[in-house]
């Protein structure tokens, strides 16, 4: 960072690069802290170079997507009912988009991505459940919380609490439940007694589950996930496999 | 299974209109923000072709594309309800979208930018398409950019593409390029200038 503040004139320069999120972390974080102030010559500048680079972008050569691709973006909104094919394209993209949840912190290879995207679309046959996820995934007020990092061998993954649609957790390492048992998720109120959030089964790599809401995201404390009899408990038996603190602080 | 193949299109001047703000894209923001199904399957009709053109372009790969674009209108119908149906510049903002989409899908594969991701969100919320005047898009604007862009020499178009189509800071374009840090700012900023300038032209005509 240099020790003289960059004038309006300055900042000018790269208001393009700025809107583009090109610009190192010292420029970046100089021009923003200029627009808190409220320059309003820059922030019309910002919103100048926002058109200048979409007309950018509309430059590209056009090309014609597929045509289905219309029907699963009307799917994945529950305008059209997805067909067979429709449900593994998105899970296809449900995978696509856990795997830049993950990528943030663990650099998900895109070799990885593919065979989650093969379990994914065994383990997930329920299109409404599929549909539930992507809209979890994809919704600005999901908060991902992970578990189990940095241990080897224990279920790692995580879980996603949104104040409408609930709770969705996603794990892998979570060998299969057994004959006769299930696991069984809990979510937990800070200070409070356990809750059954529903049963699930694990195909020895992946799980999935969501608990539809709405669930008030500030009060919870943990969401556990127990081995249970196949009927499931009305409270944990047995010690937590996965025991995720969501808690805000 | 994927019957049809890829047409790929001139690049006609139609698609420039598409970005524009069609006159009646606000009532289409409207019906959007009222969560009207098939106000989506016209939103799609409008930028989704271009929105497939501009995250092909970045990640080079068309089933990966089909995911984004998929993601971007999703990401789009989810927050359409803090945008502006009477300032708000919708076309910008799709392709603003679908272009962040994708840039994040290859900053994570390769590795690049690891808290980019939060900050290209940052970069896509509808307030920053609030204030673009219906003339700052005018098609009188974008044909004179287009025929500056056209005009850009061989290195500032290297050094533009790199910026918008590969997501790249101007560390990484140096490097990629084997040229000194100062050589690409001086290049990326003299083209960006040739672009802004016709803006501005443009405004004052
Ligand atoms: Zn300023």
């Amino acid at each position: 960072m240099t020790e003289e503040r960059l004038t309006c004139q300055q900042l000018e320069e790269v208001y393009e690069l700025y809107a583009l999120g090109s610009l190192e972390a010292a420029e970046r974080d100089e021009i923003e802290a200029h627009l808190t102030h409220g320059c309003t010559h820059c922030k019309q500048g910002v919103a100048d170079a926002m058109a200048l680079n979409a007309m950018v972008l509309s430059f590209v050569p056009e090309v014609v997507p597929p045509r289905e691709l219309k029907h699963r973006v009307l799917a994945a909104i529950g305008y059209e009912r997805p067909g067979w094919f429709w449900a593994g394209a998105l899970a296809a993209s449900l995978m696509l988009i856990v795997a830049l949840w993950l990528g943030i912190q663990e650099r998900e290879h895109y070799s990885e991505l593919a065979d989650a995207r093969r379990d994914v679309i065994n383990i997930t046959a329920d299109r409404d459940r599929l549909n539930q996820a992507l809209l979890f995934l994809s919704d600005p007020e999901t908060t991902p919380v992970s578990f189990g990092r940095g241990q080897q061998a224990p279920p790692r993954g995580y879980v996603f609490l949104h104040p409408q649609l609930g709770v969705m957790l996603i794990a892998s390492n979570l060998p299969p439940a057994g004959e006769g048992k299930a696991y069984e998720m809990w979510v937990i109120p800070k200070g409070g007694a356990p809750r059954p959030a529903g049963l699930f089964q694990s195909d020895g790599t992946r799980a999935l589950h969501v608990l539809g809401g709405p669930v008030d995201v500030a009060t919870l404390g943990v969401v556990a996930v127990t081995l249970e009899p196949a009927a499931g408990s009305a409270a944990p038996t047995t010690t937590p496999i996965i025991a995720a603190q969501v808690a805000r602080s | 299974m994927r019957v049809l193949k890829l047409l790929p299109f001139a690049l006609a001047f139609g698609i420039l209109q598409v970005v524009l703000r069609l006159p009646n894209d606000g009532d289409l923001i409207r019906r959007l923000k009222a969560r009207e199904p098939k106000a989506m399957a016209e939103l799609y009709d409008r930028y989704g072709r271009i929105a497939y053109s501009v995250v092909l372009r970045v990640v080079h790969n068309p089933s990966v594309a089909e995911d984004l674009v998929q993601e971007t209108f999703i990401r789009v119908w989810n927050r359409m309800e803090s945008f502006d149906a009477e300032r708000g510049a919708l076309g910008p903002w799709v392709l603003t979208v679908a272009r962040n989409r994708a840039i994040d899908y290859l900053r994570s594969v390769d590795g690049r930018m690891q808290a980019g991701a939060v900050e290209l969100e940052k970069l896509e919320r509808p307030g920053f398409f609030a204030d673009m005047g219906a003339q700052a898009l005018s098609m009188d604007r974008v044909r004179r950019v287009k025929s500056a862009f056209e005009k850009l020499n061989p290195n500032q178009k290297t050094v533009i593409e790199m910026a918008y189509y590969e997501g790249m800071s101007q560390t990484e374009v140096a490097e990629k390029l084997k040229q000194p840090l100062g050589t690409v700012k001086t290049w990326t900023r003299a083209a960006l200038k040739i672009l802004r300038d016709e803006l501005g032209e443009a405004a004052i005509a």
